[in-house]
């Protein structure tokens, strides 16, 4: 049941030993990069000084706005053993950001993306197709050969043509497959259309979702619509891609795997370190990449960490489900508010689908919001009143949610803006357009 | 029998009417009467008698369109003052609500019928025929 019985079951005291030593060798190797190089020289960074793993909050902290501004090579540590990858972010809102591997990275990669999927139940037996665009995007490249070094077979499917996907999984008895979960729901109206049901007539019996926020009930209709169970993935490219947290069996928060990871979770405007079980911004450090160390980064991710031992039994943390990114929070009439709580909202009704387009405008000097969600054929009756008392019913329980009351606007099936890729869910008309 | 005509979601917006109606058009379906009744949030409903409900309903909802069949009555009207209003009386006593009603003149120009979209056709048919109102069967709605 454990890909590393050992490391996945570390005790407490011994994992916080591991991550002290790791945490000295990746100061060390961190120290021979531009950035670091500067900053330690400025700071002054005794590594001596750091006796217990909690003295890790003496390092500054390493920002998203740092890897842009010293973009492309500020950050390579070694170029000695040098780079053999990079992946790169799209910079649609500025300077991309870069991350390079070594080829013991990759391997350390891929090793943890192996650990991830056989904790969430994917074995060598299993046909796994992944999902997901290839290339600069790390869900792509990552999944492929953690699931290779896990030895499943593996189908570099990539993204887009639903009609081929499905083709490809009727081939091959997919049996697992990686993909956003936004992505799984048009999947499905593909699958009806051309009259196959997923559940009776593939050999589908394992999802794993991630790189897009969605809320337990999107979880749970995927796992109906399908009939297969689905696990959370959380990555992020600048701490390699997937394989960062992950679900297990319990399906109760996402293991982080504290060997690899330095977790911390802090209070976004002191910037102090909160408790466990305290929700805040997500900051993590590398523990075994060479290339492109990086020290008490900031996700902007909002979780907590679970508090109680997971009966798994591994020692690893639990994250909770990310609630949302800091730069997703809309501001509005004074109320904080994540797409996040509007989505679990609009998961209670049958009668919508599950896109969505929140749009936030300036009307007349006030903040006004409007939520467009699909109308679903099989639950259309032809009476309006009861569409009319629907879109109430709806704006009374987002309200009760974020204390901001949104009109409803229904609108037809297949309308909402697709990307390509993730799913468009907030529109903010009131700010001007950031430059692409 | 109870007749049906075919109600279908769409958004309030340029081209949209157009999208239903080449659907018809294609599958070579008549519409002998419609109405659209739009809310202020931008959407509508669209109820059209058509000659082949069942089967518009069907080719309607396989492009896309989230469309149902009601129950509709449809009632011959007489030219006399007064008709309607006695009508509805029955409906009203009886505390049937009408959904939405909309009418026709018939291919001899002198006639005209009444749909009546409400939630319990067959009361509806009942009461009429025992208030000696002429109702239309379903193979004389379909073939107005």
């Amino acid at each position: 049941m454990y890909w590393e019985p050992e490391i996945e079951q570390l005790p407490l005291a011994r994992l916080q030993q591991l991550q002290l030593e790791r945490l000295h060798k990746t100061i060390e190797c961190a120290g021979r990069s531009p950035f670091y190089q500067q900053q330690f020289a400025s700071g002054g960074v005794a590594v001596e000084q750091l006796r217990h793993i909690d003295d890790i909050r003496s390092l500054p902290f390493t920002t998203k706005d740092d890897l842009r501004s010293h973009f492309p090579y500020g950050f390579l540590a070694d170029p000695k053993d040098g780079p053999v990858r990079l992946h790169c972010s799209s910079g649609t809102t500025g300077n991309p950001t870069v991350i390079f591997h070594n080829q013991h990275d990759l391997a350390s990669w891929a090793n943890l993306v192996a650990r991830s999927l056989y904790c969430a139940g994917v074995r060598p037996t299993d046909v796994f197709q992944n999902i997901c665009g290839y290339g600069l995007f790390t869900g792509g490249l990552g999944f492929q050969y953690g699931a290779e070094h896990l030895g499943a077979l593996v189908i570099p499917a990539a993204a887009g043509n639903s009609r081929r996907q499905i083709k490809l999984m009727q081939d091959f008895a997919t049996t697992a497959v990686h993909t956003i979960p936004s992505y799984l729901l048009r999947l499905h109206s593909v699958f009806t259309e051309l009259g196959i049901d997923p559940r009776r007539d593939t050999d589908l019996r394992l999802f794993v979702i991630g790189a897009e926020p969605h809320s337990e009930g999107q979880r749970r209709r995927i796992e109906e619509l399908f009939g297969v169970s689905a696990y959370n993935s959380y990555g992020l490219s600048e701490m390699n891609g997937p394989g960062v947290a992950f679900e297990c069996q319990q399906q109760n928060g996402l293991h982080i795997w504290e060997d690899c990871f330095v977790v911390e979770i802090i209070d976004q405007e002191t910037l102090e370190p909160l408790p466990d079980g305290e929700f805040g911004e997500l900051v993590l450090t590398t523990l075994d990449r060479q290339a492109m160390p990086l020290l008490r980064y900031r996700t902007r991710d909002l979780t907590r960490i679970l508090p109680e031992p997971c009966p798994c039994g591994r020692t690893h943390r639990r994250l909770d489900r990310i609630t949302g990114r800091s730069d997703d929070m809309l501001i509005l009439k004074g109320c904080n508010i994540f797409p996040m709580q509007i989505e679990k909202v609009l998961m209670r009704f049958a009668e919508v689908g599950s896109d969505y387009l929140i749009v936030v405008e300036n009307r007349n000097g006030s903040d006004e919001m409007q939520i467009q969600v699909e109308v679903q054929k099989e639950w259309f009756t032809g009476n309006m009143e009861a569409l009319e008392n629907l879109s109430r019913k709806i704006s009374h329980e987002v309200r009760d949610e974020i204390l901001v009351t949104p009109a409803i606007c229904l609108v037809e099936p297949g309308s909402l803006p697709k990307s390509e890729g993730k799913a468009v869910r907030v529109q903010d008309l009131r700010k001007p357009q950031e430059s692409v | 029998m109870i007749a049906h005509q075919v109600s279908v979601f769409l958004e309030n917006k340029p081209g949209r009417l157009e999208k239903i109606t080449a659907v018809l058009k294609e599958q070579q379906l008549n519409i002998r009467a419609m109405t659209l009744s739009t809310s202020t949030a931008g959407w509508g409903i669209l109820n059209l008698l058509a000659d082949q409900p069942e089967r518009a309903c069907q080719v309607l909802t396989a492009a896309g369109h989230p469309a149902a069949l009601r129950e509709i009555v449809v009632v011959k009207m007489t030219d006399a003052p007064g008709t309607l209003h006695d009508m509805l009386l029955l409906l009203a006593k009886a505390g049937l609500n009408v959904q939405n009603a909309y009418g026709t003149v018939l291919g001899d120009q002198r006639s005209a019928i009444l749909v009546i979209d409400v939630e319990d056709a067959e009361s509806v048919q009942q009461i009429f025929s025992e208030a000696g109102v002429e109702t239309l069967s379903t193979e004389q709605v379909y073939r107005i």
